[in-house]
């Protein structure tokens, strides 16, 4: 199982509200939490299962956060780049995520 | 952005807080379940998110410090009982003996087998730590950020690894001994190390890993690159076992093996060793252990094992084991750039051997002089005598250049395969070299030989290239000369020789040789040498261009004599060949016949018209003719020969022209019709009248010997097979090892010659620098000369006294003493 966790492409990411995310590994590795709760060396159940539940985040962040990782992914190593669209009323709650996160 | 400042701004959900309000305890108790079950490798029942939103919550709560505390409380709990427990159990009695020496075969056995476990186990307590703390440090991760930053602790990775450290490594190995598990590791490692040694095969990967280990943790909790526990634990008690081991190791292998085997086990103990450092223990090691083994196995000894009676050094050269040489260098290459005792052992080597051929060729020498004065009186006797040591003498001359330059390639081989074309050993052999061949004080004279017989004989039938590495050779050891200038004295005789007497074999050779010389020794070396060839060159257009003048003017009575001239300039060819007026005496110039001395009369004529106000001297002596005789058969046939004869033998054979068949000539007759001297005339008659194949004349009574009132009669029964016949004169023309006068003579006129550069160069230096002190002077006279000659300080101080005599140069000061140049 470890092993097709391994070659797992994708993984879902779970909001503490039920909202499901699959994004791409590579994407979600862009937070240092969710890197090591993956991290196939480690064995915990997340890395088994390829599947992330996040208790603290609701859905609504957890967007925002996946919107983020894809982003940094795509813009990587770019100069110049547009900035992305933060509503006010999530600022704080994307702060706290991105401290937890360790992004 | 105005819209949007309008809305309003929710304060963040308190989920991570207020949701089930914890207490810290309540969290730390699942959290330390859950760290337990991590260490016993339960990890995938666990869900990281919860332990980090638990360790995250703790942290927010501000009881980050507590966290950290508890967490190195229970890795201390879980280290020093569970591990230690373990390990301490793998840990045999047999392994607890590591002190005492290990002999027996079946105990060493054991606690091989028992150290294997014990290394196994303790690898897999520090693999599984490294995994667990690995995977507690990511669940921690924000503890970590906060402890190292606003703590300034060391990450709770570091600071378990110093708990392993001291509850594992450190700790006690029973509770009533006092070593403690590192000492039993290092003991156990060095143990498996001293059976690798000792040719067994020991599971490496298993002591690498163990290795790793103590590369992975340190002193102390900053964790520098130098307080590795590698480096402080483990390190110096394994250079010092080595350093016993090899020092044991380097008397044990001198005393049962030769050089060569040493030779070969050393370079295999170093490459075993870096082998080691590579695969068993730490890179880190490397450079500390070839030190030892720089130091214990091949410093202490390698004096001795180029010395080893037999074996050593000597023997290798001897029986020209190469490949052996080279690890000898090798070695001694590693701990001294200069390599002394190997070159120290080469250089006898060769100044061993040089001497040899030295000796072999003075005892051939030195056989003759015996011979001479046993010989007695008789002269003709000697002079046959004579003539086969010489020809003995000669061939050991050119066998001592033959020797030498085997001796060269041999050395130049082992050079090449052996010491890499090391540049200091080249040198201190070319030392060797030049040392032993100066101190054959006939060295130049039989270098000049050694050419001259190639140049006359030895490069028939040999190509180029052959004659140009052969001409190569001998240049090399030219080079060793010190006493360029007594060569080249000795090389313009016998090239006169060569050129007059047309013995060369190549003109082209002989060139080559010359501009070989040039580029060896320099331009002024060669300069006489190359007018020399001018002379010659000369020569042949004045001959051709006398021809024609004769054939212009048409006179007859010339076609009988065909003149071919050589003119040289008197300065640039040795002299003492020319003429043989040793005594002083002055020497009426030898009568010609008359039909040569209107031939000479016209070339003179011819000459000064050329060039006026020059002196022509004939020399009768170094010339050969060739003469049409007719031999009157008793039965009335006429035999007719062509005989190739020296000028004087002409002279007088055409004496027999106007005597009568059947008469004769006293010698005392022929000398004074003739004016030959002496010498040349008792040797010319001697090749016509005594040597066997060509008795031109008849003479009486019949002896070896030339008497003054012997008569000699003109031979008309000659017989020889050949139409033209080639009578040479009795040790004449041929280039020979010169005898003991002749040798003092060469000497005596070495050191006028010397002498004379020496003042030469005292008066040139001393025009430039027009005061200077004595010790000054004499370097700079030294080194301006020692490209020619090594000029004995001797004679330099007289030549400086006599210069002073003859006020070229004044002594201005006492002390210290110098001088001043007199312009």
């Amino acid at each position: 199982m470890s092993s097709t966790a391994q070659t797992q492409e994708y993984v879902t990411l779970v909001s503490g509200d039920g909202f499901e995310f699959v994004v791409p590994r590579s994407t979600a590795c862009v937070s240092g939490t969710i890197r090591r709760m993956l991290d196939p060396s480690s064995n915990f159940s997340e890395a088994i299962t390829g599947r992330c539940v996040l208790e603290t985040l609701s859905g609504v962040v957890l967007e925002k956060v996946c919107e983020y990782f894809c982003y940094n992914q795509k813009n990587k190593e770019q100069a110049n780049v547009p900035d992305m669209d933060i509503p006010p009323e999530l600022c704080l709650e994307l702060l706290m995520a991105a401290d937890y996160l360790d992004t | 952005m105005a819209m949007r400042a309008r809305k309003k701004i929710h304060a963040p959900r308190r989920g991570l807080m207020s949701n089930n309000v914890n207490t810290f305890d309540e969290m730390w108790d699942v959290l330390a379940s859950s760290l337990r079950e991590i260490h016993t490798k339960n990890a995938s029942s666990l869900s990281f998110e919860e332990l980090y939103r638990k360790a995250y919550r703790i942290v927010l709560m501000g009881k980050c410090g507590d966290l950290y505390e508890q967490v190195k409380q229970l890795e201390g709990e879980w280290l020093g009982q569970e591990i230690q427990k373990r390990i301490t159990a793998s840990i045999t009695s047999s392994l607890l003996l590591a002190k005492e020496p290990v002999d027996v075969k079946d105990q060493s056995n054991e606690r091989r087998a028992a150290g294997e476990k014990f290394l196994s186990v303790l690898r897999e307590a520090w693999e599984d730590h490294q995994l667990c703390m690995g995977m507690i440090t990511d669940v921690l991760m924000y503890m970590d950020r906060v402890v190292t930053t606003e703590h300034r602790k060391p990450s709770i990775y570091v600071a378990t690894m110093a708990i392993f450290r001291d509850c594992v490594i450190r700790s006690n190995v029973r509770s009533d001994s006092d070593s403690v598990v590192g000492d039993v590791l290092k003991d156990t490692v060095l143990f498996m190390i001293q059976l690798e040694r000792a040719g067994h095969v020991i599971e490496r990967p298993l002591i690498r890993h163990c290795i790793y280990m103590l590369e992975g943790l340190y002193e102390t909790i900053t964790e520098e690159e130098s307080s590795k526990l590698y480096l402080t634990m483990f390190e110096p008690a394994f250079i010092e076992t080595s350093r016993s081991f090899y020092r044991t190791e380097g008397q044990r292998i001198l005393e049962m093996a030769d050089a060569a085997t040493f030779c070969k086990i050393a370079s295999n103990r170093i490459a075993e060793e870096r082998e080691r450092c590579l695969y068993t223990l730490s890179t880190l090691t490397e450079s500390k252990i070839k030190d030892v083994l720089d130091e214990e196995l091949i410093s202490r000894h390698i004096a001795e094992v180029v010395n080893l009676e037999g074996t050593g050094v000597r023997s290798m050269i001897d029986n020209d084991r190469v490949d052996v040489l080279a690890s000898v260098y090798e070695l001694n290459s590693r701990v001294d750039k200069k390599k002394t005792p190997l070159t120290l052992a080469v250089q006898k080597r060769i100044v061993e051997m040089g001497q040899e051929i030295n000796a072999s060729a003075t005892s051939a020498q030195s056989a003759k002089p015996v011979e001479k004065e046993t010989n007695g009186d008789k002269k003709s006797e000697k002079e046959k005598e004579k003539e086969k040591p010489m020809n003995q003498q000669t061939m050991s001359a050119i066998k001592w250049v033959d020797d030498i330059l085997a001796l060269k390639s041999k050395f130049d081989r082992i050079w090449k395969e052996s010491f890499k074309q090391d540049q200091g050993m080249e040198g201190a052999m070319m030392n060797s070299f030049s040392e032993f061949i100066n101190s054959n004080p006939r060295s130049s004279e039989y270098l000049s030989l050694f050419f001259d017989e190639n140049l006359k004989k030895g490069i028939k039938g040999k190509t180029e290239s052959e004659v140009d590495s052969l001409l190569d050779n001998g240049i090399t050891l030219l080079r060793y000369v010190k006493d360029k200038d007594l060569f080249e004295t000795y090389y313009k005789k016998h090239l006169s020789r060569r050129l007059l007497m047309k013995r060369s074999v190549s003109m082209d050779a002989e060139r080559q040789m010359i501009s070989k010389m040039k580029v060896e020794v320099g331009n002024q070396f060669t300069q006489r040498l190359e007018s020399m060839f001018r002379d010659m060159t000369v020569s042949d257009d004045l001959t051709s261009s006398y021809k024609d003048h004769i054939k212009k003017t048409g006179d007859p009575d010339q076609k009988k004599v065909d003149l071919e001239i050589n003119v040289l300039t008197s300065t640039m060819w040795p002299m003492e060949i020319m003429s043989n007026n040793k005594d002083g005496e002055v020497q009426l110039p030898c009568i010609f016949p008359k039909e040569i001395e209107s031939t000479k009369q016209s070339f003179e004529q011819f000459y000064l018209s050329k060039h006026s106000g020059r002196k022509l001297s004939w020399q009768a002596s170094m010339g050969t003719a060739d003469i049409r005789a007719t031999f009157q058969r008793s039965n009335g046939k006429v035999q007719r020969h062509e005989l190739n004869v020296s000028t004087y033998a002409m002279v007088i054979l055409v004496l027999f022209n106007d005597v009568p068949a059947g008469e004769s000539l006293t010698y005392e007759e022929i000398q004074a019709r003739t004016r030959i001297p002496n010498h040349d005339l008792i040797r010319n008659l001697q090749s016509l009248a005594v040597a066997p194949k060509t008795r031109v004349l008849k003479k009486e009574p019949m002896s070896k010997d030339v008497k003054p009132t012997d008569k000699f009669f003109f031979n008309h029964d000659f017989q020889s097979p050949f139409m033209k016949v080639r009578i040479g004169v009795v040790s004449g023309g041929a280039n020979k090892v010169e005898n003991q006068d002749q040798r003092k003579e060469t000497e005596q006129k070495m050191n006028e010659e010397r002498g004379a550069s020496i003042e030469a160069a005292v008066v040139r230096i001393m025009k430039q620098r027009k005061k200077l002190v004595h010790s000054q002077l004499m370097n700079e006279v030294l080194s301006q000369l020692s490209g020619r000659f090594s000029p004995n300080i001797n004679m330099v101080k007289k030549r400086i006294e006599s210069l002073i005599d003859r006020e070229y140069l004044e002594r201005v000061a006492e002390e210290p003493p110098t001088y001043g140049y007199i312009a």
